[in-house]
């Protein structure tokens, strides 16, 4: 245990230093979120007197769904980071030296965490300026950062199996545009559940992205919703399940 | 007992290429051991399976003793390598990139940083140790992957075409340093398609093509085995097939073993006393009316010995890299 720290210590810190020395690697992922929340935020802003909309203002609905959106587009960048160190030969530096295939592993995810939770930062503080009130305060910010990092996790499980299986960073990225996209006009990002057409609330239901927006929009605009959390943590662990296998063989075809 | 044992080693990749075709071959420590082969040959695979990258398909491979597929970790602690296409952190300084190796090697972090330090200075790139790596010269850059595969103090050091794309100066200073490093002890197993480089360097070597080693031995010893110096033959611009054939068919009288190697318009065989039967060859051709355009006498090359055990001539082939993904375990 306290070897798996050291070692995926050692190579997470390599990841801080990369991410400061290159402050691109945090705000790449950070652009489309950024626009998102100001355009949104001032073309829908007439949403709220919709009967049912149920929420203060158009930009307390939308502030998770951005988080929510950084953390899927911080999921994407821990791909093309790993092409990257492909391409570049460090994976076959960290292959060879004296440490544990697991620690490899984990110091990439709590790397591609601690980038996420930086990135979800900046999105709150940026929403904050707009006006934007947090029901739950510091502490549910804090948990609302904590839940976008573990999905964002998750998530990256995907865009590993997309990069390993394309070896292409370039794609990778392309394909994950393409797939969140649909993946967060298909949830409850935008609009309610009760203001969607009904075939479209049905797909939201089955959606994992609508649990995590849920649990994350009950922090911001009403409080401690234990049911949405543990709906949104279920949901995660379960994806992590289905995206690690998969990011795994992919790995072991990719190194055979 | 030797420090390294390959015992019929087979490597056959998904879809079915057999890159390494049951080889076994030892290294004893202190050698500065050459694999010599064209691109393809299966040199990096075996390189990649001794450093644990890659698993066999079938045979048995230890370093030091030990078992390099049942027992990787000690294996990684006893070898370094330096990979064909270098692998350093761009956004990394060169201290940095230095002392996280160390570091996951184990060392304790100021150890990593003298270790680092040391090496700095001795591969001369103390002045810009806090550079970035992305910065760097392809001279630098080689010279900076090479101290991250020497800062944990390796038994062995592999290295994979480690002066491919060098200019001849850089080249030549590498070999100066490997040299001293061997001289202190440190286990060389080096793969080159330079036959020079091979010839300057190896203390032995092997000759692998096709995925088969066709020979190993000493410069020397493969040389001798030649059975003597080089007598050439080289026709006009103007000869066809037949001439050479008959040139060839003529110097093959020369040769213990009866064989001569024909060449475009030129062919050669190896004899002993070489020199002082000139003048013999020279009436012979004239007998069978060999024009000539130049006839040679040399010392036999580790070329010779290519040629002599593998049928052809050695390619030199710049790669380029091709995808690292495609490479990645997958390299020959």
């Amino acid at each position: 245990m306290t070897r798996t720290l050291r070692e995926s210590g050692i190579l997470w810190a390599r990841q801080m230093k990369k991410l400061v020395r290159i402050p691109l690697l945090l705000f790449f992922a950070l652009a489309q979120p950024l626009i998102f929340l100001l355009l949104f935020s001032q073309v829908f802003s007439n949403l709220d007197r919709l009967p049912g909309f149920g929420y203060d203002s158009y930009l307390q609905f939308l502030v998770p769904s951005i988080v929510a959106l950084t953390a899927l587009n911080s999921a994407f960048q821990s791909g093309i980071g790993m092409v990257a160190d492909i391409e570049s030969g460090m994976l076959d530096k960290f292959l060879i030296a004296p440490i544990r295939r697991s620690s490899i592993l984990f110091g990439k995810l709590f790397a591609d965490a601690t980038r996420s939770a930086a990135q979800a930062t900046v999105i709150v503080l940026v929403s904050l300026l707009m006006g934007a009130r947090f029901a739950t305060g510091v502490a549910g910010v804090a948990a609302m950062i904590v839940l976008a990092a573990l999905f964002g996790i998750a998530w990256a499980g995907l865009s590993n199996i997309i990069a390993l299986r394309t070896g292409n960073g370039e794609l990778t990225m392309i394909v994950g545009i393409l797939i969140t996209f649909p993946v967060l006009f298909l949830s409850t990002a935008f609009m309610p559940s009760i203001l969607l057409p009904e075939w479209l609330d049905t797909v939201a239901r089955f959606n994992p992205i609508t649990y995590i927006v849920e649990a994350l929009r009950a922090l911001v605009n009403t409080g401690w919703d234990w049911t949405a959390i543990a709906q949104a943590l279920g949901v995660t662990g379960g994806l992590a399940v289905v995206t690690f296998t998969g990011a795994t063989l992919a790995f072991r075809k990719a190194i055979e | 007992m030797a420090l390294i044992q390959v015992d019929q080693l087979v490597k056959v990749y998904p879809g079915g290429v057999r890159a390494v075709d049951d080889i076994s071959f030892v290294v004893e420590e202190g050698e500065i051991f050459g694999f010599l082969g064209p691109n393809g040959a299966g040199k990096t695979t075996t390189i990649r399976v001794i450093v644990t990258l890659l698993e066999p398909t079938s045979g048995r491979v230890t370093v030091d003793g030990i078992d390099v597929v049942a027992d990787p970790e000690p294996v990684r602690r006893r070898v370094g390598y330096a990979a064909q296409f270098i692998g350093v952190d761009d956004d990394l300084t060169a201290m940095e990139n230095l002392v996280m190796q160390g570091r996951l090697h184990g060392l304790e972090p100021r150890e990593a940083e003298r270790r680092s330090h040391e090496l700095l200075e001795v591969l001369q790139l103390v002045e810009v140790a806090g550079r970035r790596a992305g910065t760097f010269s392809g001279g630098m850059r080689r010279r900076l992957d090479l101290g991250q595969a020497l800062v944990h103090g390796p038994r062995v050091l592999f290295l994979d075409e480690p002066t491919t794309g060098l200019d001849p100066q850089t080249r030549r200073a590498l070999w100066e340093y490997l040299r001293e490093l061997n001289s202190r002890g440190v286990t060389i197993f080096l793969t080159t398609q330079y036959l020079e480089e091979a010839d300057a360097l190896a203390t032995r070597l092997a000759i692998i093509d096709q995925g088969v080693i066709a020979i190993e031995g000493t410069p020397a010893v493969l040389k001798r085995g030649l059975g003597g110096d080089a007598i050439t033959v080289t026709l006009p611009g103007d000869a066809g097939t037949d001439a050479t054939e008959q040139a060839a068919r003529v110097l093959e009288r020369f040769s213990d073993t009866g064989e001569a190697s024909r060449f475009e318009r030129s062919a050669r065989v190896f004899t002993a006393e070489a020199a002082s039967r000139l003048a013999e060859v020279v009436r012979a051709l004239d007998g069978a009316s060999v024009k000539v355009a130049r006839l040679e006498v040399s010392e036999p090359t580790l070329d010779d010995v290519f040629l002599r055990h593998t049928g052809s001539r050695m390619r030199v082939e710049e790669s380029k890299p091709p995808s690292r993904l495609r490479m990645f375990g997958r390299q020959r």
